[in-house]
């Protein structure tokens, strides 16, 4: 047997799975998952958050978290109502992971396999950036139900967003929908101000035929509150960004209402 | 291949696999067909290199006999992954890959179209 050809894996307790994905970094995928499980959330459905980021794990310091033991911590954690699993969980901050890809397959199946999820209505999975390892084991083992790719409006941004579509259609996961981050940013003036260009998420969107899920403004107090440990949805619920959020829970919550894919049928041999 | 066809039934039938498809095709493809065609990385590089004539096959190789799968499992949503009687398992065949690599089977006339 193929050692590197990751094992299938069913979640009985999950009804959805949600990959948030990008093809770039830094375009906002861990603040956009962790608001989004936390909006869901809101919506009184129950989640988890699973961060598959092996190298830089981002949920343990939004959600208020460090590094416990895992010999006396069972997994996953909670906080806010959210399940949650990193590995930032089970090693040190300032450590890095240095590990070739096998053993990044093995982490993101272990995650989704051998941790008690218990009963959810949402996992999202906040994704590394691009299309290696991680994105290629989940969409081989892991009952998806979609995906939804976060780009900021800029041209450079959307180009490898384009790519992580493609992988995404290549693989035959369905993507549910765009969200636009860091679209606008609303001054003092209550003008808006388009910092990073505009459009750039409804442009994608329309090339690949899918919604727009969102469209997210830039709030200088998100990256406050993820420094701080709680995710800005349930600091400032009545803030125009929360709202974006809410939108995009109930917009995923839409996308996700009808039936999910069929799986293939089994070889008669 | 329009990506929202899929098979609805895949199954051995003689020395190969015969496929029912979502957009009402039915196609056929040899399992020597398949194996000589495996998509795996080590199995293009070593399609582009000239025969080697003196390449030794293992005895697993050597017993293997007409190529024919042991095992045929899903990948995700998009695949099929092949363990053949050889052992080798590598190959990753798309649901695109195993569409051009069949060809169409005419469809059966029932007897109450027989012309």
């Amino acid at each position: 047997m193929n050692p590197q050809m990751p094992q299938k894996l069913s979640l009985p307790g999950v009804k959805h799975v949600i990959a948030v994905a990008s093809g770039k970094g830094g375009v906002g995928k861990s603040t956009v998952a962790a608001n989004l499980a936390l909006a869901l959330h809101s919506a009184g459905k129950k989640v988890g958050l699973m961060d598959a980021d092996i190298y830089g794990p981002s949920v343990p310091i939004m959600f208020g978290l460090g590094q416990v033991d895992p010999q006396t911590t069972p997994f996953p954690l909670h906080k806010y109502g959210i399940t949650l699993m990193s590995m930032g969980f089970m090693v040190d901050p300032n450590q890095a992971v240095i590990w070739r890809g096998p053993k990044v397959a093995q982490a993101v199946q272990a995650f989704l396999g051998q941790i008690d999820w218990g009963t959810l209505d949402y996992l999202v999975i906040d994704l590394p950036p691009g299309t290696g390892d991680a994105q290629l084991t989940l969409s081989q083992s892991a009952p998806l139900t979609g995906a939804v790719i976060v780009t900021t409006p800029q041209d450079v941004s959307l180009i490898d967003a384009r790519k992580g579509v493609r992988m995404f259609q290549e693989v035959r996961v369905p993507v549910l929908g765009v969200i636009e981050n860091m679209s606008y940013f609303v001054g003092d003036d209550s003008k808006r101000y388009e910092i990073f260009r505009a459009g750039g998420g409804r442009k994608l969107a329309a090339e690949i035929g899918v919604p727009l899920l969102g469209e997210v403004p830039i709030d200088p107090r998100i990256a406050e509150c993820g420094d701080a440990g709680e995710p800005f949805v349930r600091k400032y619920p009545d803030a125009p960004v929360s709202k974006a959020f809410l939108e995009l829970a109930r917009s995923t919550i839409a996308a996700t209402s009808g039936a999910p894919a069929a799986p293939l049928p089994d070889v008669q041999l | 291949m329009a990506n929202d066809v899929r098979p609805l039934s895949l199954k051995r039938e003689g020395d190969g696999l015969k496929i029912e498809w979502s957009d009402g095709a039915a196609t056929f493809v040899t399992w020597r067909h398949l194996r000589v065609q495996c998509p795996c990385a080590g199995c293009i590089d070593d399609r582009a290199k000239p025969t080697d004539p003196f390449k030794v096959l293992t005895p697993q190789e050597a017993a293997a006999g007409a190529p024919a799968p042991v095992a045929m499992k899903t990948v995700g949503h998009y695949a099929y992954q092949i363990t053949w009687n050889d052992g080798h398992d590598t190959g990753i065949f798309t649901l695109d890959a195993l569409r051009n690599l069949s060809q169409p089977v005419p469809p059966r006339l029932s007897p109450t179209e027989v012309p």
